[in-house]
């Protein structure tokens, strides 16, 4: 009997993730990938590399949850500066008001099992002492972590002699479990799992064109600066957890600028985020702004290390090696397509993870194969799946419609 | 008489001449090692001149300081680069900015860029030169005390058409009309606003990696000519000076000068540089330096057709192994200096959007504007041809970004040089062997050590940046981009800020 075949295209975070499971469950994969080598393009090369459970919707937490276990369970074997480092979160109240939001978390966090611990603001000094001394307190999520995603990508296609890959090619068409590039080749499979972040929904065709009519799939821009070696000043991710006031959002169901999709104006928004990373260092960010990343807008990364400034007062003082921007991809209900694209026989779909692909991307693999496999689920996926009802979020409905 | 003064480095107090660089004083008190690389590998001075990064400490308490580009003053503290400590006493202080407003900005203070300012002032407009080192002259005209002769009109000139500078600053960052610029000794960052942009950034070494080549005591061949005119003492030094390039000669000539005993180790052949007969002999001006720099060689030992294949030593460079057409030989040395020829110093065009061929340089049409309205580049950074060349570069700049029209006799001098320029080059091509000295276990990267063979597989530079970080350090692949085996990924890199890595921009204060 032959050995099934499955098609990924697409070979970042995600893409990398579904290929290892299908791989695993004794199929045979081939990637396609339009850059030169896996995880080298998009958010993957781009992002913070934030593993975060802190998305107060109960079905997006789950599914941050998910992915955390298994990066911490089951993450590829990578070199050390590169492997899951459980940093934990640190989620930063400024003033007592974003405090009491961070109470409410607290117990969103726990409805599904997370461990997290309260923490006030001179305990907050004693855990951090590089935090600014007037802060209001904090939230710890100990379990949280950084993942070099990049390398991951690339391990995760590594570890199986069935995964195949092809670099440097792009598709022209993809339909019914069969993916054409545009230099004639053609490969079909048992299924073919799209994952290509930003530009999903315009490489499915028609078939995108559909889906995109009940939701739309946008970048948002951000922008990042990383430290030189030997200033890592902090041993927690930092976050603030004040972002949602900030970005005046109709939503309340999010504590961080991470997961949220209903951030700022055209001119963005920003807030602090640093995150340590094994190579000793420090990446700082973050900004949102609508829109595929450009070059670096001086005035947008000053902002950026502004905000930082105010929960890290000493945060000028380190030599900034590099800025970049990169953009995540959005859907406009907030929530990622995962699952069969409607309209298409054995075409799935696994995008749109806003700022959370990173931390989403074993569990969206997983769930990924199960489904294909019959396989009973994790997780429910419906709520991920594209055919889902969409409820539009008004306020970004709105911020959409000011900026068309 | 020179002053003594009083410096203290990693709190031991050191007595050292003034008007020197840090690397200098260093290097002169046996200090070649000044940090340690992220594998733990002592690393001293390899470009001394701010390209590399190499000779950084904390100097005055400021992280991140080229020593290679401060000069000593009376009792500054220079450390070895420690981590930065977790608590955070005291207040983190923004240095005070200003704005500094000139009609052209040229940035950088060699031929080129002295030339052009001179031109541009004296017809009118106001000047601001912008320069990472402590005084002008760039690489080729570096001194100690008074400048040389060639220089001297120059600066001479330029000071009496009013031409303001600003030495010690790095641009990194900006556009046309308004450059950021840092401070090289304490980040204060300032700006500069102008109506138009001279880029005159020069060239920088090309380095091969080699087996050895990051030992502390192996630095550049245009490095060592810089340290022995900032005050290095080499009399009775066993020094090998080595790679490629009428460079070499110059250096050995100063080396021995300096009373060095100095072995001249050039890769190309013979008969390659023969080639340069024709050209000389149609260059008339370049008859009696050449019989100088000759006749001041007589009785140096010289290998042609000659690479260094490996340095080796403890904590500095103790033997040199050299591969000469009858053999291996190997050589106790005291120092060894090799440089493979110059490639562009091209980051800040890059920076301000310039187109850059495929070698680096950037394009300009034959006024040395680039594609940028508003942005001009003179000197090596658009094509390798010396000093002669990087002056009338600069004139024609300067004269273009003063609304003028340079005169046909000079842009014709131009087109001359150019020609002179190609036939170097053309008399020293690479060989092939000096491309692959570095085994798998060589770093070929210094900032990360990187290892050859960990990119050995790699395609793209993407791919050898994100996944093996090659280049990711402070230097951002300035050292490692000559090499051969960086050349052959594929790609180019997106020159984004900061331009050239400046101190931080706040210090912390304590309360007093």
């Amino acid at each position: 009997m032959a050995i099934p075949h499955f098609l990924v295209v697409g070979a970042g975070i995600v893409g990398a993730a579904c290929a290892r499971e299908l791989a695993r469950a004794g199929n045979r994969v081939t990637v396609i990938d339009s850059g030169p080598g896996a995880g080298l393009q998009g958010g993957t090369a781009a992002g913070m590399g934030h593993v975060v459970v802190n998305e107060g919707d109960p079905d997006t937490l789950k599914l941050c949850l998910r992915g955390r276990e298994l990066w911490r369970s089951d993450a590829p074997p990578m070199a050390e500066r590169d492997s899951y480092w459980e940093t934990g979160t640190l989620w930063i109240a400024e003033d007592e008001e974003t405090l009491l939001q961070l109470e409410g978390a607290q117990k969103k966090l726990e409805s599904v099992g997370v461990v997290s611990e309260r923490i006030d603001g001179r305990q907050l000094i004693k855990l951090e002492p590089a935090l600014a001394p007037d802060l209001a307190g904090g939230l710890r999520v100990p379990h949280d972590g950084v993942i070099y995603a990049p390398t991951a990508a690339r391990e995760f296609l590594n570890a199986s002699p069935k995964v195949t890959c092809h670099f440097g090619v792009s598709v022209k068409n993809i339909g019914d479990g069969m993916v054409e590039l545009t230099d004639g080749r053609i490969f079909e499979g048992e299924a073919v799992i799209v994952a290509t972040g930003i530009s999903v929904l315009t490489i499915l065709g028609e078939a995108g064109a559909r889906l995109a009519e009940k939701v739309s799939l946008y970048p948002r821009e951000g922008h990042l600066a990383i430290t030189a070696r030997g200033t890592r000043i902090l041993d927690h991710h930092i976050v603030e957890a004040g972002y949602q006031k900030a970005a005046h959002s109709t939503s309340n169901h999010s504590i961080s600028n991470h997961s949220t999709s209903h951030a700022g104006s055209k001119s963005g928004s920003v807030a602090c985020a640093i995150l340590p990373r094994q190579t000793d260092q420090l990446c700082l960010g973050s900004s949102r702004r609508p829109g595929e990343p450009g070059p670096v807008d001086p005035n947008m990364m000053m902002r950026v290390i502004d905000r930082c400034e105010r929960f890290v007062p000493s945060v000028k003082t380190l030599p900034i090696l590099r800025t970049w921007t990169g953009a995540r991809a959005a859907t406009s209900d907030g929530k990622p397509l995962l699952g069969p694209v409607p309209g298409l026989q054995r075409t799935w779909i696994a995008a749109g993870f806003e700022g959370l692909g990173i931390t989403q991307a074993p569990a969206a693999a997983e769930l990924i194969r199960q489904r294909i496999m019959g396989e009973s689920c994790t997780l429910d996926p419906w709520p991920w799946d594209p055919a889902r009802p969409y409820k539009n979020n008004s306020a970004l409905t709105k911020r959409e419609s000011d900026h068309a | 008489m020179r002053d003594s003064i009083c410096i203290h480095v990693d709190g031991a107090s050191l007595r050292v001449e003034s008007h020197q660089t840090v690397t200098s004083a260093l290097m002169r008190s046996g200090i070649s090692a000044v940090r340690k690389s992220p594998s733990g590998e002592p690393r001293g001075a390899l470009c001394a001149m701010g390209s590399c990064h190499e000779c950084r400490a904390t100097v005055n308490g400021v992280r991140g300081v080229r020593t290679c580009l401060v000069n000593v003053e009376e009792g500054m503290t220079v450390e070895r680069e420690q981590p930065v400590l977790k608590t955070s006493m005291g207040v983190s202080v923004v240095h005070e900015t200003m704005s500094f407003e000139t009609d052209v900005a040229v940035i950088g203070s060699g031929p080129a860029g002295l030339a052009a300012a001179c031109a541009a002032a004296e017809l009118g407009k106001t000047v601001t030169i912008i320069d990472e080192s402590p005084g002008p002259g760039g690489r080729i005209w570096s001194h100690r005390g008074s400048p040389p002769v060639e220089a001297r009109p120059w600066i001479e000139r330029a000071r009496i058409a009013g031409v303001q500078r600003l030495q010690g600053y790095s641009v990194i960052d900006g556009k046309p009309e308004e450059l950021k610029v840092a401070s090289v000794k304490d980040g204060t960052r300032h700006r500069v606003l102008c109506s138009s942009v001279i880029i005159a950034t020069g060239a920088r070494e090309r380095f091969l990696p080699f087996p050895g080549w990051t030992l502390p005591g192996v630095v550049g061949a245009g490095a060592l000519q810089s340290l022995i005119k900032g005050g290095l003492p080499v009399s009775g030094r066993r020094l090998v000076v080595a790679g490629t390039g009428p460079l070499l000669l110059a250096v050995a000539k100063l080396a021995v000068s300096e009373g060095a005993k100095v072995v001249v180790v050039e890769q190309a052949s013979f008969a390659d540089r023969s080639a340069l007969a024709i050209p000389l002999l149609l260059s008339p001006s370049r008859w009696r330096p050449a019989r100088e720099l000759w006749n001041s060689l007589r009785g140096v030992e010289m290998y042609t057709s000659s690479w260094v294949t490996a340095a080796r030593g403890q904590q500095h460079v103790q033997e040199v192994s050299i591969r000469t057409p009858q053999g291996i030989k190997t050589l106790e040395v005291d120092g060894l200096a090799v440089g493979y020829g110059l490639i562009p110093e091209s980051r800040v065009a890059a920076g301000l959007g310039c187109e850059i061929d495929e070698d680096g340089f950037v394009r300009v049409d034959e006024h040395q504007q680039t594609r940028v309205p508003g942005v001009l580049c003179a000197g090596e950074s658009t094509g390798i041809a010396g000093s002669e060349s990087a002056l009338d570069e600069g004139l024609v700049a300067g004269i273009v970004s003063a609304g003028r029209n340079p005169r046909s006799r000079l842009l014709a001098r131009v087109r001359r040089h150019r020609f002179w320029g190609q036939a170097i080059e053309k008399a020293h091509p690479l060989r092939d062997e000096v491309l692959q000295l570095a085994g798998a276990e060589d770093v070929i990267c210094r900032c990360e050590d990187v290892r050859a063979g960990e990119i050995a597989g790699c395609v793209s530079r993407r791919e050898a940046r994100l996944i093996h970080r090659w280049g990711m350090g402070h230097c951002q692949g300035r050292v490692c981009e000559g090499s051969s085996m960086c050349a052959a990924l594929e790609g180019s890199d997106s020159v984004r800020p900061p331009w050239t890595v400046a101190p931080p921009e706040a210090r912390i204060e304590t309360s007093r």
